[in-house]
């Protein structure tokens, strides 16, 4: 008689369902991102309360009226030589003297930098009034950037006209527009399409930022003040560099008048290399 | 070529197309078709210090060609380990990459950020196919 046995049953193997891989992955990248986010979030710095108007005129003021000694110790210091000799009519201004020129914008972070040195090299040829403390914009690359506005200031120079156009405030939204013809300089001289861009005369021009926002992240326009009259710190020699390299650019253009700045030994030697 | 393979050969195709589209407007010199201002800013990741492989003038582009042109060969072969490990090593570049554009420049590129996609697809694709054919051997 046989006797039917039972089959035996087969364990049944435990397998992980498809889908959970991909969703762990999936899970975890976004837990990654979470975390960046939140890095960020920790290193952007708050936008520094504005001083008052006053207390802007009185940075302004330290900063127009920094020894020679310093400008020479410092020469080109940490700044980038971005400015190229172009060929162009003489570009002169409103009193017929050679016209500077500045479109940027208030949002840009690199133009909240650049506008730090062009205000120091701009002070040693004349006097700016009613400039603003302002700050870029918050929600594009090196936030919040302690800068000035060059909309509603003014300039007087005997040696050279200064115009700035900036063409939109923090939020983006237009502010000004530059006339036709300085549409076209633009457009001829700023091939990369970067701002800010500076036209000496149609004699030399660059677009960008000579050094980079982040050395001022963090800071007030009193403790930038005080860094930029302090030969040894980063900023002095990021921020001073630049100006004695739009110093060197202007003399270039006002036949090196006056020689009380334009005669200095680093500006010579800048100029040289331009 | 199964079902699962022609999909991820597809999208590092796709990968390809986008790479070659960032190649070509880094060397025009031409702005993305994309928003430039706020958080997604394709014109200020592109044209940021990092959008260049370290060292050399070559566009991160380039490089992202050169990986989706490699992924579509691979999963024209036998489906099993190597498509995980090399859609491994694009994985990691993407996070490096997405952690310059969020904590580094704080703005995000659409199209940058369809190549991603494209890249973790892949990778999905080869963590559930390739270890799994690879673990019933």
């Amino acid at each position: 008689m046989s006797v039917k046995r039972a089959r035996p049953m087969r364990k049944p193997v435990s397998r992980t369902p498809v889908w959970v891989a991909p969703a762990a992955i999936v899970a975890a990248i976004a837990i990654v991102i979470a975390g960046f986010l939140v890095v960020r979030w920790y290193t952007t710095p708050l936008p520094p309360p504005l001083p008052t108007a006053d207390a802007t005129q009185q940075v302004v003021a330290e900063i127009t009226s920094l020894p020679q000694s310093e400008f020479d110790t410092i020469g080109q210091g940490a700044a980038n030589n971005l400015i190229k000799p172009v060929a162009g009519s003489l570009l002169t201004g409103p009193t017929g003297k050679p016209e500077v020129l500045y479109v940027g914008a208030e949002y840009c972070p690199y133009c909240a930098a650049e506008r730090w040195p062009l205000i120091i090299a701009l002070g040693r040829f004349g006097t700016f009034s009613g400039l603003q403390a302002t700050t870029s914009s918050s929600t594009d690359v090196y936030p919040n950037t302690p800068t000035f506005t060059f909309r509603g200031a003014t300039y007087t120079s005997q040696y050279i006209d200064f115009r700035a156009v900036e063409t939109k405030d923090r939020n983006q939204s237009p502010l000004q527009s530059p006339t036709a013809a300085e549409e076209q300089l633009v457009n001829r001289y700023d091939t990369s399409n970067s701002i800010p861009f500076v036209d000496f005369a149609n004699r030399y021009a660059f677009a960008g930022a000579m050094y980079s926002p982040d050395l001022l992240g963090g800071g007030t326009w009193q403790s930038i003040a005080r860094d930029v009259q302090n030969p040894d710190a980063a900023q002095a020699k990021a921020i001073v560099g630049s100006a004695n390299l739009i110093t060197a650019a202007i003399c270039k253009t006002t036949q090196d008048q006056p020689a009380a700045v334009c005669s200095g030994a680093a500006i010579q030697s800048l100029e040289q290399k331009l | 070529m199964s079902r699962v393979q022609v999909a991820a050969v597809a999208a590092a195709v796709a990968g390809v197309v986008v790479s070659i589209y960032l190649t070509v407007l880094h060397y025009a010199g031409s702005p993305a078709a994309c928003p430039v201002s706020g958080p997604v800013n394709c014109e200020l990741v592109l044209t940021s210090p990092y959008a260049i492989v370290a060292a050399t003038s070559i566009p991160t582009s380039v490089a992202g060609i050169l990986w989706f042109a490699l992924s579509a060969l691979l999963w024209t072969r036998r489906v099993g380990w190597t498509q995980v490990a090399w859609s491994a090593i694009g994985m990691v570049v993407v996070l490096y990459l997405v952690f310059i554009e969020i904590v580094k420049l704080g703005a995000i590129c659409l199209w940058c950020t369809v190549a991603h996609v494209l890249v973790l697809l892949i990778f999905l694709i080869a963590v559930t196919v390739g270890g799994r054919r690879q673990s019933a051997y």
